[in-house]
């Protein structure tokens, strides 16, 4: 008889955790010093507001939340990334992952293939991109090619994307020239309140699930404040592990610019966390975490890479709903889950993510949706219960719309601590939402800080 | 595929609409702990209202959502001054109201009033956090 117990934690995506962090002061000096020239971080700008910030992706790339990408993608990558979702070497991967920079800047660098570019983040020492290659990109070409069309991709893309997408600007907007090659981060950026304590990149995910003896865990995606519906989500897609439900459930927020009239991060992760501190998942069994990455809303081409994410971090099984990280109606409102359970052909997946070379191991649950039934009397099932005109079907665009008319949610829709977090984040920043001005300060904030660190005298120029 | 526009109503707007035939169109969510009236718009119309404000937008259910507030006011108003819930309702106050609805809308991007109420609970419970920093 097959073993259906799950004894051990997924291996990471290609095979090995890439961890790119020198913590060694001396050993970030000597490679300093092999630097010929130094940058400083600007923002992707979309009309002047802040859409990306590449230091999210250095991180997450150099403490492998995207293994096994260890560097801005060489030409030959971002053509099969686009192409077919794969690394050259065969990995499944959804997205770009560029060091894009002006042509000006290129020119004031003067780098090129073989050089070393000591990347400063907030004027601080942060990073080096070890340059392997140089090429340009036609940003609107791979902003198209990323997304898909509904010409190319007829199985689930409805509409062609335009400027209401906050992906699709993100990829509009990068500059022509990229910079290909290896990061390595060589001053480890400290996280600010609150998001320091939700921090766990993949090794340090794989120890405390190791700690607490979990080996089935379930990841819930988010971006939004967790209403009833959500814990509805995550308690009942836990029940599936092996010979009993998953041991733990994992939070795993995106970070970083967002949508204006989301909510903001500080909020989400504290509004997660909420749902253990106030007792309604034991916290024994409930772990909010984040990733930094600018979120680009790509439905399931976003779902892939956050199996890329989860499953490096050491989970087991994902949850996918309806509208996965979605935005508009661009996508068919099923997209992830048509692709995690028959695959999408013109994506490059004759069959699910988990079924073709070079995917994953991370399972998926796929959700259809949980709604508020009074007949019922609980969260109820989608595919359970059938009072129609008496249930009332979640939206979060809907609870953001009542906040902002000052409706206070009533108990049904948000746990009441949880509300409170939100009020509490709306004390501080004196909104609700992300508006202009919030992402604005965000993006010159940031979620880190930066030990100072000396530059080699060669680079003081 | 039809589109449909929820107006809140609290209170003060159910008082406004009393005794007329809107009384009996408003529903009940959530179990009675909200109620709503209901708009239904052509696929055109809605895409109208969403080209108006830039965080508009459909949600999975159809409903048009993420208007500003000043226009879901400027919308009940109407509603309770024509007694009507067809797309006339929304028609006007694009025809007419529109630009002041804009200006409000401005100023409600920059500000909302944080609610009045006492979140000394959560705070008591947020100053022993199981998770700690690395």
């Amino acid at each position: 008889m097959p073993e259906v117990r799950i004894k051990t934690l997924p291996p990471p995506h290609g095979g090995k955790l890439v961890e790119r962090v020198v913590r060694d002061p001396q050993m970030a000096r000597k490679l300093m010093e092999k630097c010929s020239a130094v940058y400083d971080i600007k923002p992707t700008l979309f009309k002047g507001n802040p859409v990306r910030n590449v230091y999210r992706e250095i991180m997450s790339v150099c403490y492998g939340f995207f293994s096994p990408v260890e560097g801005s993608m060489t030409k030959a990558d971002l053509e099969s990334v686009l192409e077919r979702r794969r690394l050259t070497s065969g990995w499944v991967f959804p997205y770009p992952i560029l060091f894009d920079i002006s042509e000006e800047d290129y020119k004031k660098l003067g780098v090129g293939a073989g050089d070393w570019l000591l990347i400063r983040l907030k004027g601080e020492p942060f990073a080096i991109l070890e340059i392997e290659e140089v090429y340009e990109i036609v940003p609107g070409d791979v902003a198209v090619r990323t997304f898909g069309t509904p010409e190319k991709n007829p199985e689930v893309v409805k509409v062609p994307f335009d400027q209401k997408h906050t992906g699709y600007n993100i990829y509009c907007s990068l500059n022509p020239i990229v910079l290909a090659g290896k990061y390595t981060i060589i001053n480890e950026p400290k996280f600010r309140p609150p998001f320091d304590r939700f921090w766990y990149p993949p090794k340090r995910a794989r120890e405390e699930f190791e700690k607490r003896g979990w080996t089935t865990v379930i990841a819930h995606q988010t971006r939004n404040v967790p209403h009833t519906g959500h814990e509805a989500l995550m308690k009942n897609a836990a029940y599936i592990g092996d010979v009993k439900p998953c041991d733990g459930i994992v939070v795993n927020a995106i970070v970083g610019a967002k949508r204006i009239g989301d909510f903001p991060d500080e909020a989400i992760v504290e509004g997660h966390e909420m749902v253990h501190l106030a007792g309604y998942i034991k916290p024994e069994r409930h772990l909010v975490t984040f990733t930094l990455w600018d979120m680009r809303y790509g439905n399931p081409i976003e779902s892939l890479i956050h199996a890329v994410i989860r499953q490096n971090m050491g989970i087991s099984f994902h949850m996918f709903g309806r509208d996965h990280a979605a935005l508009g109606e661009y996508y068919d409102i099923f997209a992830t889950q048509i692709l995690w359970s028959k695959g999408i052909p013109s994506f490059g997946f004759e069959e699910p993510p988990y079924m073709v070379d070079g995917g994953f191991y991370i399972r998926p649950q796929n959700i259809e949706e949980f709604w508020f039934c009074p007949k019922c009397k609980e969260f109820a099932y989608s595919a359970n219960c059938s009072h129609k005109g008496i249930y009332s079907r979640y939206s979060g665009s809907f609870i953001r719309g009542l906040i902002n008319e000052g409706v206070m949610p009533p108990p049904e829709i948000y746990r009441p601590e949880v509300y409170k977090v939100v009020v509490k984040w709306w004390q501080k920043f004196g909104y609700p939402f992300n508006n202009e001005k919030y992402l604005k300060e965000r993006e010159e904030r940031l979620e880190v800080d930066l030990p100072h660190m000396e530059l080699p005298a060669h680079l003081k120029k | 595929m039809a589109k449909y526009f929820g107006v809140i109503i609290d209170e003060k707007r159910m008082a406004a609409i009393k005794g007329t035939p809107l009384e009996d169109k408003v529903q009940s969510i959530f179990g009675g702990a909200l109620r709503r009236l209901v708009i239904e718009v052509s696929d055109e119309l809605g895409q109208k209202v969403i080209d108006q404000f830039t965080k508009a937008r459909f949600d999975a259910r159809g409903y048009i959502e993420e208007t500003p507030a000043a226009f879901k006011r400027a919308v009940f108003k109407r509603i309770a001054e024509m007694k009507d819930l067809s797309e006339a309702v929304i028609k006007k106050v694009l025809e007419e109201d529109l630009d002041k609805v804009k200006e409000e809308a401005a100023k409600e991007d920059k500000e909302l009033p944080v609610p009045d109420i006492d979140i000394s609970d959560v705070l008591e419970l947020q100053k022993n956090p199981v998770q700690k920093p690395a």
